[in-house]
């Protein structure tokens, strides 16, 4: 048993109906398409429309990871994910010293707007729905696709996609920040107002536990530090003074599908209900799309293990069984290689292909919310609907979400898990295939991809073009308004479009922000 | 890398416990923050009896080498998931050999492709460590390293020389008990010329008060502040032991790491064992060792509160008792006398709701007729404000205690 419930949580050996006893049908669990949504978010489920197939991807340049979007597409893939290399997710350009040995490695390295006009070289921006992951620098990111999408001439209210823009998770757990928390938020904030407006079909934030399950947690920490996150957004985003359906139907999130099956259903339904109940009942949403918890799921890329990688696709796929049981609307299966390097094109193919199978051949799709009514999982989802609530009252002991981080809880509690976890499969009471068992001692070594080591050269060089090429005039103006606006307290938005029109570096927007907002010192860390 | 040592070592070790006096420093290069493993490590060999030295994200090669050096480790261990393990590594290994450290064994963990393996361990990459590693295999595999016995009469010729290393190396065997009669003796004997003139210099300062109240941050600001200043400094960090196993996960560094690499900036680390009263043994010692090597102005962390506050006082130059708002911590200390004892009282997290009326609950305290002065700071190391006024604190005659000469502090 991988993960439990909760800590030192147990599961029964039977369940029956004397578990339900204080679950109310209407109440609790409800028809699909309806509040409080616990069984799915649309009435037809995948009989209506199947998930979409997303796989997150990027290396190299954007010329590079262009060609790798239109392999994908050519797959069948019906949505796109943009995967960010290390220096942008930290915003600095190509040519800082601290970007040396690391532009392009796990993700694609962009520098201006024009490095996003090759990205999506002639994919069609109003057709094909574009996710991004990008935190810190979300807002520049943001702010250099509408430029580019505006320069090609496509319409920002048939733009679709989803930006990450989910700061908050990375206080808690995968440390890509720039700026201290409460300017942070303050980013992601001015995202949803102007989408709010200005490109009304935009996810404007991927509430994400993902990564803080990848940091360790468990199951119920995921469910409940996201949604707390979410909450968090939710109430600044109210501060701001726009109504709360003006832009709670665009906030999404993004979950772990991790080994244990019914625990990550349960975590998805409990998801779903939890906010379902929030929205309406303790913040007063009347319009439905504010209630509804729409997700993006991704296979545990903490589970992989690199004895043994082929074994990978095993685990991928009943991960992604659990996140189609569960009810997700979009998921990236991930590569059995990608514990030894980034995937290559053959592992890609067959991750792609095991969501394929799961939608054509397996017959899962075929009736809405195949497990509801399970006495298990049931069960499991109204414990963990309370054990989430637990935490959330542990989080307002500390004063809310801010006080929470700087008291250090969310870290706490994650590295704890994370410790508990490596301790019991040290122990052997968890057992991991082809690792502490089923040990096989001459393994088959699979290929891996290498990314060219002259893609920083490339970057940099064009970056150096691009920036002969422009206005000098128009930068230190663009970027003046930038700080002059953060400074004042306005939406960063329409500045930050007009500089990334100036080609404004992303390392220069974010020194520019930082000249105003601090930095994030390593003392917090 | 190679075996060899600079210093005269290798009796392999054997008894009880092998891995309680390892030292290892861990830390992450380059911009990727992926922790869990690193923080899993850390735990685990700390449970394994080592004494672990984490140093956080985000770290220069030069910084870690810096890391290695200043804490006397026998290990390195890199975590590294960004694929960048060919640029960084190289680095990693240049910065330890430019310091002298190339005995130091590294070790890698994270994922690491095959096929560039051989060209890590071409440049003395010790083991690699991939995901399904159990902290058990990593901490067998360190503790095949040789204990190391020095010289004593060698060890203090290089330190006269200002080899940093040395100075390191006699803080571990200060810490250790080692030849403490004849490290005393040389210390007393190659004081200062000026000492007698100067024996009123405030140079070491403790600070003390609650865990989780921001000593190291609040220190790592006062360190910023001193070197803008102009003067070197050494900070004495003390973080407890495990009183079952012996390890240590010592943390502190982490929040001090923003001013590093710095010639005039050195960290040590050290265990405190359980009833020891919150201060590694010896630290008076460690104190001069550190006067002598040319630091200006040694500032001592003290791992919590404790009877050994009392026992700093008496050889520090001032105490500084830090608080943190809506804590108990003021009535706390009023019973246990420390606000007797310390000369300057620090309101720290000053942006807390809260601060206002501690500070004014103190001074009312402190302004009792007969209550020994002592001054009264707010501070954020968060918002970084009040630093320079707790320096005026602790360095101003006017808040010092009757009869004390003014504070001067030579700088380097």
């Amino acid at each position: 048993m991988p993960t439990s419930i909760k800590p030192n949580g147990q599961i029964a050996g039977h369940y029956g109906p004397g578990e339900l006893a204080t679950v109310v049908f209407e109440r609790d669990i409800g028809e699909a398409g309806h509040y409080p949504f616990t069984r799915g978010v649309h009435a037809d489920m995948y009989r209506g429309r199947l998930w979409t197939m997303r796989q997150f991807a990027g290396f190299g340049t954007a010329r590079e990871t262009n060609k790798r979007f239109r392999f994908l597409l050519d797959q069948g893939q019906s949505g796109l994910s943009t995967a960010f290399d290390l220096p942008t997710l930290m915003g600095l350009d190509s040519d800082d010293s601290r970007s040396v040995g690391e532009v392009g490695r796990l993700g694609v390295a962009v520098d201006t707007v024009d490095d996003f006009h090759t990205l999506f070289e002639t994919i069609d921006l109003e057709q094909i729905s574009v996710s991004m992951t990008i935190n810190a620098p979300a807002a520049i990111v943001m702010a250099f696709y509408l430029a580019a999408a505006q320069e090609r001439g496509f319409d920002w209210k048939k733009l679709r996609g989803t930006i990450q823009n989910d700061i908050l998770k990375e206080f808690h757990a995968q440390n890509e920040i720039v700026f201290p928390p409460e300017p942070s938020v303050r980013l992601v904030v001015d995202l949803i107002e102007f989408c709010a407006r200005y490109v009304p079909q935009w996810n404007t934030v991927s509430i994400s536990g993902y990564h803080i399950r990848e940091a360790g947690s468990t199951a119920v920490q995921e469910l409940a530090f996201t949604l707390a996150d979410g909450l968090h957004y939710v109430d600044e985003t109210l501060r701001r003074g726009l109504p709360i359906d003006s832009f709670a139907p665009r906030l999404s999130f993004f979950f772990n599908a991790h080994n244990d099956l019914f625990e990550e259903i349960a975590k998805y339904r409990a998801a779903r209900r939890l906010w379902a109940e929030l929205m309406r009942e303790t913040y007063g949403a009347t319009d439905p799309a504010s209630w509804k918890l729409r997700f993006h799921a991704q296979t545990a890329g903490c589970s992989l293990q690199d004895r043994q990688p082929e074994v990978n696709l095993i685990r991928v796929a009943y991960q992604a069984l659990a996140a189609v049981l569960g009810g997700c609307q979009s998921l990236h299966t991930n590569s059995m290689d990608e514990t030894l390097a980034l995937p290559t094109e053959h592992a890609v193919t067959l991750a792609l292909r095991t969501q394929q199978v799961l939608a054509y051949e397996t017959g899962v799709t075929k009736t809405v919310d195949p497990i509801g009514g399970s006495y298990f999982v049931e069960s499991l989802t109204q414990q963990m609907h309370d054990d989430a609530e637990g935490y959330f009252e542990r989080i307002r002991s500390y004063g809310g979400m801010l006080g929470a981080i700087d008291a250090g809880f969310f870290r706490r509690e994650i590295a704890e898990s994370a410790y508990q976890y490596q301790r019991s499969v040290d122990q052997d009471d968890n057992v991991i295939v082809g690792v502490n068992r089923f040990v096989q001692p001459d393994e088959v070594r699979v290929e891996t991809l290498q990314v060219d080591a002259s893609v920083e050269n490339t970057q940099v060089e064009s970056l150096r073009c691009i920036k002969s090429a422009r206005s000098a005039s128009d930068v230190l103006r663009t970027l003046a308004e930038v700080r002059q606006v953060a400074a004042a307290g306005g939406n960063t938005f329409p500045a930050l479009i007009e500089a990334a029109k100036a080609r404004v570096t992303i390392g220069e927007l974010v020194k520019g922000l930082a000249d105003v907002f601090g930095r994030q010192s390593l003392h917090e860390q | 890398m190679t075996t060899t040592t600079d210093s005269p070592t290798t009796t392999p070790t054997t008894g009880d416990k092998p891995t309680a006096h390892v030292r290892i420093v861990l830390a992450k290069v380059g911009l990727d923050g992926h922790d869990r493993g690193i923080k899993v490590v850390a735990r685990g060999l700390r449970d394994a009896g080592f004494h672990v030295i984490y140093g956080g994200i985000w770290q220069s090669p030069a910084a870690v080498a810096q890391a290695v050096l200043d804490e006397d480790a026998q290990w390195l261990g890199i975590s590294l998931l960004n694929g960048a393990h060919l640029t960084l590594i190289p680095q990693v290994v240049e910065a330890l050999r430019q310091r002298g450290l190339l005995d130091v064994r590294l070790v890698l963990g994270g994922i690491v492709p095959p096929r560039d393996i051989p060209a890590l361990t071409e440049i003395g990459v010790a083991a690699i460590f991939g995901p399904g590693t159990s902290v058990a295999e990593i901490a067998a595999s360190l503790q095949s390293t040789s204990a190391r016995i020095t010289n004593v009469a060698e060890l203090l010729v290089s330190f006269r020389q200002r080899d940093r290393r040395s100075l390191s190396r006699l803080l571990t065997m200060i810490a250790a008990g080692q030849q403490l009669g004849d490290i005393r003796d040389w210390l007393h004997a190659n004081r200062p010329a000026n000492d007698a003139s100067a024996k009123n210099n405030f140079r070491t300062i403790a600070f003390t008060g609650n865990g989780g109240v921001g000593k190291s941050s609040l220190i790592a600001r006062l360190v910023a502040e001193l070197r803008s200043q102009g003067y070197t400094v050494a900070v004495l960090s003390c973080d407890p032991q495990s009183p079952i196993t012996g390890g240590a996960l010592l943390g502190d560094r982490i929040r001090m790491s923003d001013c590093l690499p710095d010639e005039g900036v050195f960290i040590r680390s050290l265990p405190v064992t359980s009833g020891s009263q919150g201060i590694a043994s010896n630290l008076d010692l460690m104190s001069q060792a550190l006067e002598r090597f040319g630091f200006d102005i040694v500032l001592i962390e003290t791992a919590g509160t404790g009877q050994g506050d009392i026992a700093v006082r008496n050889f520090a130059d001032a105490l500084v008792l830090v608080m943190q708002p809506e804590s108990g911590d003021s009535i706390q200390w009023e019973k246990a006398g420390l606000l007797e004892i310390a000369d300057v009282i620090v309101v720290h997290k000053s942006d807390l709701p809260g601060a206002e009326r501690m500070e004014s609950e103190l001074r009312e305290q402190l302004s009792l007729p007969g209550h020994h002065p002592a001054a009264l700071i707010r501070v954020s190391a968060a918002k970084n404000t009040g630093i320079p006024e707790l320096w005026e604190a602790i360095s101003h005659p006017s808040f010092h205690r009757v009869g004390t000469a003014p504070r001067v502090f030579p700088k380097a």
